[in-house]
């Protein structure tokens, strides 16, 4: 079996950026050699989120809006105070409930050494509590063509 | 904007530069989450709305053996990074503290003093050690800002930065402008006091106690202070900081916009104040 891991860093921008990572994760598969099998998607960060929708501007900003009104900035959250284990204010819980709303994963399946998704899917990163330094993983597994390893 | 209230510290490039630097950061200043690179803080200042910040040096040399960071460090910062203002600090204790400032301020460019009494250890009244500093400020034509009240880090102790220990410097000095940070918090009553008594006196607003910026501005700031005795008696001297990154720049930002200042006293506060303090006015914008 093929194992295929591959990290990105990106810098984000703004404090809400939703980001199609669609290419990064097209090209690990490709890269990969694995031609029946799985791709697994991971953001490392709970202040971020993945999703897939349809790769629009139009929906990609009213999937910020949208989280903004579903876990305003200004209700009276607990995690509001100073966090001794990174000696720092923690004052982002709606970074961490809108990451929470969206997941931080994803599975598609490699078939004949291509990613099978809908004609219509993008994969999004979205940055949450920005602008830093974020990455995410990229693992392909499976076996390659006439199931060699 | 303008940020008064930043410490270069969780910088990637300059924590992996030097382990110890990067220790110093983590068991002196106690900040123990993942540095970022510099860009990261030029795109939290864009994010913010942050035009110019203020980057403090911190000397800490006697009482803790490191420097978070150096006058040299800050001094390339600035200089690679129009948009940042870099602040000196000197270490009291040591007997040549004031030839050191001299030569941050004439030598390296930077544009201002930053004590810590309470991770420094020295009481900011002392004739001997403060005062000299205090006098060479004044004649450089640079602020002295000084950490004021709570001190979140390990080995600080916050007595020492009890604000009221300033006052008699205050008389003494009346060429040199002092500012205080964190509204002194707990002790704001005396903060305040200072101010209302002498004009060589700011407040930055970098209050980190507890709650979000905007529910810990208006809880201190804004209920009790109240906003008609900044109004009234000291829209000239007030300074927006965030104390970054101990507090993010964005959510410091929207906490005193949040706080129903009269348009004019918010843009001395966010920027004018500031400017005016620092000689920028006359600058051309980075």
């Amino acid at each position: 079996m093929i194992s295929h891991l591959k990290r990105f860093t990106i810098l984000t921008r703004k404090e809400t950026e939703i980001i199609d990572i669609t290419p990064s994760v097209l090209e690990t598969v490709a890269a990969s050699g694995v031609w029946s099998g799985t791709v697994f998607v991971l953001s490392l960060h709970t202040t971020t989120g993945f999703y897939v929708n349809e790769g629009l501007p139009d929906l990609e900003r009213d999937m910020a809006d949208f989280l903004a009104r579903l876990v305003p900035e200004d209700h009276p959250y607990r995690h509001a105070r100073f966090l001794h284990s990174d000696g720092q204010m923690a004052i982002n819980a709606p970074s961490h409930l809108r990451g929470t709303m969206l997941g931080f994963q994803a599975f598609f399946p490699v078939e004949e050494g291509k990613l099978v998704r809908g004609g219509r899917q993008t994969m999004y990163l979205a940055e949450l509590d920005g602008p830093q330094e974020r990455t995410y993983v990229v693992q392909v597994t499976g076996e390659a063509r006439g199931g060699e390893a | 904007m303008i940020d008064f209230h930043t410490h270069p510290v969780m910088i990637k490039e300059l924590v992996e530069a030097d382990p110890d630097f990067g220790r110093a950061v983590r068991e002196v200043f106690g900040l123990l989450f993942p540095p970022q690179p510099l860009e990261i803080l030029r795109r939290e200042m864009d994010a913010a709305g942050i035009e110019r910040a203020v980057i403090l040096a911190l000397d800490l040399s006697t009482a803790h053996g490191c420097r978070v960071p150096d006058n040299e460090t800050v001094a390339r910062l600035a200089e690679s990074e129009p948009r940042l203002i870099g602040f000196a600090s000197v270490d009291p204790n040591l007997p040549d503290a004031a030839e050191r400032l001299d030569g941050a301020v004439r030598r390296l460019g930077l544009r201002g003093l930053k004590l810590d009494p309470s991770l420094q250890r020295f009481d900011p009244g002392d004739r001997s050690r403060a005062y000299p500093l205090y006098r060479l400020a004044g004649e450089l034509g640079i602020p002295v800002l000084l950490h004021a009240g709570m001190s979140w880090a390990p080995p600080g102790v916050s007595r020492l930065s009890r604000p009221v220990l300033l006052e008699e410097a205050l008389s003494d000095h009346p060429g040199t402008n002092f500012v205080l940070a964190h509204f002194g918090w707990p002790w704001t009553d005396e903060a305040l006091m200072l101010a209302l008594k002498h004009r060589n006196l700011y407040l930055d607003t970098s209050v980190v106690y507890a709650r979000t910026p905007a529910e810990t501005l208006r809880k201190v700031v804004a209920e009790h202070i109240g906003l008609p005795v900044l109004e009234g008696s000291l829209p000239d001297r007030i300074l927006f900081g965030s104390n970054y990154p101990r507090q993010d720049m964005r959510r410091a930002a929207r906490g005193i916009a949040s706080l129903g200042f009269s348009p004019g006293l918010l843009e001395a506060i966010t920027r004018g104040n500031a400017a005016r303090l620092l000689g920028l006015e006359t600058e051309a914008r980075p």
